[in-house]
């Protein structure tokens, strides 16, 4: 609405979320949970949300919000499920191959500041009547209507085949029976069961122990 | 300033407060309707119960993590209080009325899968748990088919703006012009707010599933939570498919509150008659029929702003 | 005082009971449901008064330490038929059914006015596994992740998932004896995955189950088959208000409860088969549990009938014979089939309760008797809850309880319901106090 002639309160609000969003992503690395760093990676994605919304960005904000829910809710029960660790409540090290990463965040921060400090931006005041969200749908849909819409199509296509794949059905008969992947020639072991030798190996070791 | 601020705020925090004591009541008319009985009054009986849980102490379990476990009912009604917010009462009377006004409700879902994951999760226990995961697990397909629905009442409208939806249902209401819209929305919203046949959440068979290992205040600020977010989720279901104030004769304002009632009782009467589903037929029902009648909807309303 | 005043108020609420079931206990949970005032609670958390109910062996003492320390403050209990710890501070003994409901309105509101102080904690306020964390975030051993913080080691030695091949984390617990959709008494150890059940071990059977007086008298001389028939379909509701509270079918439970207290044989099923059909008890709610045959012969009564097997006892009986009886069955073996079998049983004892009231027909054989939980012949039918660790690894949760709640596992106990159980002297010096 007052877009341009701000008041103090957006600066405050600025600042306020500009830390938060700063804080919370530290906080993902120094936590010792994963379910906790994806949620603080989420809070700091919101923070980042909210000060769009604050730079008339209304739409980008907003979508952040719903689009960085449901990606963190995603990722925090993937890596529970596959981490093996109960239900993700056993603390662990959050952090790994540190000196690569912290070489990245370094030069990262460089660049990105240096952006900051030397880009000359443009200094275009917004015009009274501009609707943010019809804009926005002009600049992406207007040319690359196709390109969305394919790309739309394709995404939807790959999610029913994921379902499809990964439902009860499943490629090698009915998941319930116990699935198994064909052999790599025909009528050989099946592809990919490494650890199910070792396993009957193991049990047959300690049987020969009992006797 | 005032009128800018405060009046927003003290409305959603009266919605709140009305909407939640409301839920209360109607719940149990419908229960003791339906023959079972309920003690006390049935209009002091909700208050009754706030102030046992007041008195109760809020207890603990091992190893907790304290700060999402304490946060998440809170932040699951401040969720509630963001999508009361963006409901409009009348033409002029609504807290905030963004332009994305739509796109922030579907926000409030995806947050709102976020807060009950985390309020099972944080507590370290094996009920609460599961049934944080469920929650997880089913409320993808939620988000989705109540975003398809709401995508095809914004379309008409051309606008992500429920004031400007509203004002589309002039000459006739979305209920008859996307007849699949409503029926669908509202499946989706007991499972949203996890209610009735769809709390598999909070279920039974999990001793009360992420609600199960609390007591006390906290437990008290998530049942008023879940109780305004089926308040936020009936406006929107008004506003989206009933014309929201549109009406003759009446003021704007009572229309819409009729017309929340309305969608209330039939949530609640549901909860009320059907059994719990088994959540693995909830999850085909969700994608094997709800999401395609939710193209066929959306490819209806496409049809219809073309035509 | 804003305080008191909230107090106040707090009292003219429903009391929030936690029963905690002892031997010959769950005969109150069907009394109790019916009582306006009283709200039965499937979690400590969620009580004001923890209700012992019947006499809890020793060897269950410990979870009942564990679950009265799980109220939170403040709290009270509450004794019915079963002695209390000595160094339980002020607490009621209740012998009289009747007393129960306004006994646990007082309790509770002699809590809310402070006239009773709350009860305190029995166990010390620490983990149960010591902290045994290590490294930098306590994550216990090197690297990542590792180490057995809390006792709670690292899911690494994974079973194969058993329905779709995918090893993901798995969590191992205890639940029982007294979560409350189990069978009274019943304890198992469980790993789960997800919501998908892996392994199933009983660990503690339940209780056996006392039976009405009429079916001890059927073995020693020939009763009114009407009062056998009567019997019989009261056990089968009460078990079916189990399940449709389980299943969140709140109002129909209830009025099965109602249907079981009021049964006579004029009493007709239709409108509560109706209700549930119409509700898709049938069609929504969680079922699964297939029983084969040799599990099914292993349980036997309703549950081997609902699998196809058409043993009935009742057929061998010449008074039943005179009545036309010839027993009823399903073929699929399901939960859903066992609801289906147990209302048709219902239904087939109403009507035999009919016909034997209107010619006074007797029972004729001796000697052994159908009861509800099956064939009683030379021996008693004993418990079957080892069928859980077959029959439920690969059913989701929500399936493995309505199956449990659909199987009536436990065995028979050796005297009918209502008598005091032997032995129950020896036993009430449970808590010694040593541990508070």
């Amino acid at each position: 609405m007052e877009s341009m002639n701000h008041g103090l309160g957006v600066d405050i609000a600025f600042l306020l979320l500009a830390t938060l969003a700063v804080v919370t992503g530290w906080r993902v690395f120094r936590t010792d949970s994963m379910v906790r760093a994806s949620f603080f990676l989420l809070v700091s994605f919101i923070a980042v949300g909210v000060i769009m919304i604050l730079l008339a960005a209304e739409y980008l904000g907003v979508a952040m919000f719903f689009m960085m829910a449901v990606e963190m809710t995603v990722m925090a029960l993937f890596m529970v499920m596959f981490m093996m660790n109960p239900a993700g409540l056993n603390p662990m090290n959050m952090v790994h191959q540190e000196r690569i990463a912290i070489g990245a965040g370094v030069a990262g921060f460089l660049v990105l500041g240096a952006m900051a400090l030397l880009a000359t931006f443009p200094d275009q005041p917004v015009p009274a009547g501009l609707e943010p969200v019809r804009s926005l749908g002009n600049e992406m849909l207007g040319d690359s209507m196709l390109i969305f819409e394919s790309a739309g199509l394709v995404l939807l296509t790959t999610m029913i085949g994921v379902v499809v794949l990964s439902s009860h059905r499943g490629r090698y008969g009915a998941a319930a029976e116990g699935s198994m992947p064909p052999g790599l020639e025909p009528g050989g072991d099946p592809a990919g069961k490494p650890e199910e030798d070792e396993a009957g190996e193991g049990e047959h070791h300690h049987h020969h122990h009992h006797h | 300033m005032f009128s800018e601020l405060f009046l927003p705020v003290l409305m959603v925090i009266f919605m709140l407060v009305v909407g939640g004591y409301a839920v209360a009541v109607l719940d149990r008319l419908v229960a003791s309707a339906l023959g079972t009985p309920q003690a006390g009054g049935i209009w002091l009986a909700p208050m009754a119960r706030g102030a046992w849980l007041l008195t109760q102490h809020a207890n603990a379990t091992e190893a907790p993590d304290w700060r999402a476990w304490r946060l998440a009912p809170a932040l699951y009604l401040a969720l509630a209080a963001g999508g009361l917010a963006v409901v409009p009462w009348s033409a002029s009377l609504v807290a905030t009325d963004l332009v994305t006004s739509v796109v922030l409700w579907g926000s409030v879902e995806a947050l709102a899968t976020v807060v009950i994951f985390l309020h099972g999760w944080s507590a370290n226990s094996l009920l609460a748990l599961i049934g944080g995961y469920r929650y997880v697990a089913l409320g993808l397909s939620y988000i989705l088919i109540s975003m398809f629905v709401l995508i095809g009442v914004a379309l008409p409208a051309e606008s992500l703006q429920f004031t400007q939806v509203v004002a589309s249902q002039e000459g006739l209401w979305n209920v008859i012009r996307q007849p699949l819209g409503l029926p669908l929305f509202l499946i989706v919203g007991l499972g949203m707010t996890f209610w009735g046949p769809l709390n598999l959440a909070d279920s039974t068979d999990l001793a009360g599933g992420t609600a199960a290992e609390i007591s006390g205040p906290p437990r008290l600020v998530w049942d008023m939570a879940r109780a305004a977010m089926l308040v936020a989720f009936s406006g929107v279901a008004a506003t989206a498919f009933l014309g929201g104030w549109l009406g003759p004769w009446l003021p704007g304002l009572l229309w819409m509150s009729l017309k929340m009632l309305a969608v209330l009782s039939v949530l609640l009467l549901l909860g009320r008659l059907l059994p719990r589903l088994a959540p693995e037929r909830c999850v085909t029902l969700m994608w094997v029929v709800l999401l395609p009648l939710s193209f066929i909807d959306l490819v209806w309303a496409g049809i219809g702003a073309l035509l | 005082m804003a305080v008191n005043w909230l107090h106040k108020f707090a009292v003219r609420g429903r009391v929030p009971v936690f029963p905690v079931l002892g031997k010959q206990g769950d005969g109150v949970l069907q009394h109790l449901a019916l009582s306006p005032r009283i709200e039965l609670v499937d979690s400590p958390r969620h009580a004001s008064v923890l209700l012992v109910a019947g006499e809890v062996p020793a060897d269950r003492f410990e979870p009942l330490r564990r679950v009265h320390d799980q109220l939170p403050y403040p709290f009270t209990t509450l004794w019915f038929r079963s002695e209390p710890w000595p160094h339980l501070e002020r607490v009621a003994r209740i012998d009289d059914l009747d007393d129960l409901p306004g006994a646990l309105v007082t309790a509770h509101r002699e809590l809310m006015e402070g006239r009773r102080g709350s009860a305190h904690r029995l166990l010390p306020d620490e983990p149960p596994n010591p902290w045994e964390g290590e490294g930098d975030f306590g994550q216990g051993g090197e690297g990542m992740m590792g180490g057995v913080p809390y006792g709670r080691p690292m899911a690494m030695n994974m079973e194969n998932d058993i329905r779709d091949g995918l090893t993901l984390d798995s969590l191992t617990f205890r639940l029982g004896p007294f979560f409350f959709a189990f069978p009274p008494g019943m304890a198992a150890e469980i790993t789960l995955q997800g919501d998908l059940v892996q392994t199933w071990q009983t660990q503690l059977t339940p209780y056996p189950q006392p039976l009405d007086e009429v079916f001890f008298d059927a073995r020693q001389r020939p009763v009114p088959i009407a009062e056998v028939e009567l019997a019989r379909a009261r056990h089968h509701l009460h078990r079916l208000f189990h399940a449709l509270h389980l299943a969140g079918l709140e109002n129909v439970s209830l009025r099965t409860l109602r249907l079981a207290h009021g049964l006579s044989a004029s009493s007709t099923l239709d409108g509560l088969r109706r209700a549930l059909s119409r509700r898709g008890f049938f069609r929504l709610t969680a079922g699964g549990g297939v029983l084969g045959p040799e599990q099914a012969r292993m349980i036997g009564g309703p549950a081997a009938r609902a699998a196809g097997l058409d043993d009935d006892l009742r057929a061998e009986d010449a008074g039943y014979r005179r009545l036309g009886f010839s027993p009823v069955c399903q073929t699929a073996g399901d939960t859903h089939a066992r609801w289906r079998q147990l209302l048709d049983e219902i239904d087939q004892s109403l009507h035999l309760a009919r016909l034997a009231e209107r010619d006074r027909v007797h029972t004729e054989r001796t000697g052994s008797v159908e009861t509800p939980r099956g064939p009683w012949s030379a021996r008693r039918p004993a418990d079957a809850s080892a069928l859980f660790d077959e029959l439920l690894p690969g059913l989701e949760w929500g399936d493995a309880l309505a199956t449990v709640a659909s199987l009536d596992v436990a065995g028979l106990a050796d005297q009918p319901v209502g008598t005091r159980p032997s032995g129950e002297s020896r036993a009430v010096r449970g808590g010694t106090g040593n541990d508070v």
